[in-house]
């Protein structure tokens, strides 16, 4: 049986990166894909470089709000990981971080901004409030309608069809062996080890990091371990190619709305609004097939982006399509290793192609002897309680 | 790639002119502006990122290779989805 340190289960952007930094580190490393490299939400997502605390964190009281600031810490870190990957990878993965904005159409919204700068000044993330005059200064692209806007120069956008493949490149030239096309269908632990088995795979491995975003619950199960993710499906935009009128990254802080143009050119419009999980005969949600568009989230999407940026009215859209990614059930990443298996960690559950780079540098450190406390607030042991009868 | 009308058996609109890049282009109502340019000779309808041109593929709205920029509205449109309306402008640049 062929043995190696670690096993990763995802061939997304956070196992990528994670089997490059762990082969760096001399680590023998074995990546197993089911399908294809970046084919989920790592290579369907929009890009976004966002570091302000998101709009679904804003809108379900302070809570949550307060847990978002925390990751506000993480995201510090994931400046300086976007603003380096290129020269480490020396490649064109066309990150820019030229500038975010989280605008405000409404008086309620106005002080939701502001409220939010607060909590970020707080945790140490320099944003600035802008008055709509002062915003369409430096974005004259934005509607007279926006009251006020959040600025953090950092924020910005990376292409999610380059970012991953680089990545795994990166990884195979440090060592990694990358296997794609090759599902898992069954995890054994054997002697502290894990025995991970599939079509042309066996493998034993010390420790297995499970980074199968909304497929990672069906991976943690072979495991005998509960990990409550849950599917969320999404929806993106693309307009045709146009001249270069959008530097920014555009968010809204009120109305679901992400919003850049890419480096050849098309506007990406997205911001989280809902697409319809295929279903499985028996009633459960069918991961494998893909998720129906929802006519109202494209025309929702499609007003929110004209109401803040009325040029767009001016372009074709060329394509939308759905991703699925997964969300946990208190709505922060599950990012760590697991308590009740030890040598089991976990990197799932949204946020991850902003953080992702910084998810699996950090577990790149913890499962090497280094230790995981920056990724404390998103620990798997806030879940233990469901595995108290697993493992 | 040029195009000839039918000659025989045909009942055409007015003759009208459409303008394709400052020249004027004589054609029919009701003729599609792809239609009206392939007949002039003009098979050129826009330009790839690297400046080369593009030509008309599929004529039926599909391949969006035909995209012209509306002068009036600044909109770009399939040229083969879009009907000549007499003193309407086009260019192929974009």
């Amino acid at each position: 049986m062929e043995r190696a340190d670690v096993a990763i289960i995802g061939g997304g952007l956070v196992g990528c990166a994670a089997a490059w930094q762990l082969a760096r580190k001399g680590a023998s490393v074995v990546l197993i894909e089911a399908g294809d490299i970046n084919a989920g939400a790592s290579g369907q997502n929009a890009g976004s470089l966002h570091f302000q605390i998101e709009r679904r964190f804003l809108e379900n009281g302070d809570d949550l709000a307060e847990q978002g600031a925390q990751i506000v810490a993480l995201s510090r870190h994931a400046v300086t990981d976007w603003a380096t990957i290129e020269g480490d990878l020396a490649a064109d993965l066309h990150v820019a971080m030229d500038g975010g904005l989280m605008v405000a159409e409404t008086a309620e919204q106005v002080a939701l901004l502001e409220r939010k700068a607060a909590r970020e000044s707080h945790e140490g993330l320099a944003v600035r409030t802008l008055d709509g005059e002062q915003a369409r200064t430096i974005a004259p692209y934005l509607s007279p309608g926006i009251l006020a806007a959040n600025f953090s120069a950092d924020e910005g956008h990376a292409d999610p069809r380059a970012v991953t493949p680089a990545l795994a490149d990166a990884a195979r030239r440090e060592g990694a062996s990358v296997r794609t096309a090759t599902r898992v269908r069954t995890i054994e632990r054997d002697a502290g080890r894990f025995r991970v088995e599939g079509e042309g795979l066996a493998l034993s491995a010390d420790q297995l990091l499970v980074a199968a975003g909304a497929w990672s619950t069906e991976i943690c199960a072979l495991v005998n371990i509960h990990m409550p993710l849950y599917p969320v499906a999404l929806l993106m935009n693309a307009t045709e190619r146009t001249a270069p009128m959008v530097p920014h990254l555009v968010q809204h802080v009120g109305r679901r709305l992400s919003l850049k143009q890419t480096h050849a050119g098309n506007l990406l419009i997205g911001g989280g609004w809902p697409s319809r999980l295929a279903q499985t005969p028996n009633g459960g949600f069918d991961l494998s097939a893909r998720a129906q568009m929802i006519p109202e989230s494209l025309t929702g999407n499609l007003l929110a982006a004209r109401d803040v940026v009325p040029g767009v009215t001016q372009l074709n859209l060329i394509r939308s399509w759905t991703g699925v990614t997964a969300i946990s059930s208190d709505q922060l990443p599950i990012v760590g290793p697991v308590p009740r298996v030890p040598g089991l960690w976990v990197a799932a559950g949204g946020s991850a192609f902003t953080l992702g780079l910084t998810f699996a540098r950090m577990l790149a450190d913890a499962m090497t002897g280094g230790d995981a406390d920056e990724l404390a607030l998103l620990s798997p042991a806030r879940f233990e309680h469901l595995n108290g009868f697993m493992g | 790639m040029s195009a000839d009308r039918i000659i025989h058996g045909v009942v055409r609109g007015e003759p009208i002119t459409i303008i394709v890049d400052g020249e004027p282009l004589a054609c029919f109502a009701g003729e599609t502006v792809a239609a009206a340019m392939l007949a002039a000779g003009v098979d050129a309808f826009r330009s790839d990122r690297r400046g080369k041109p593009r030509g008309l593929f599929c004529n039926m709205g599909s391949c969006y290779e035909c995209q012209v920029t509306l002068v009036a509205s600044g909109r770009r449109v399939r040229a083969c989805l879009t009907q000549a309306v007499d003193a309407m402008e086009v260019v192929t640049r974009g």
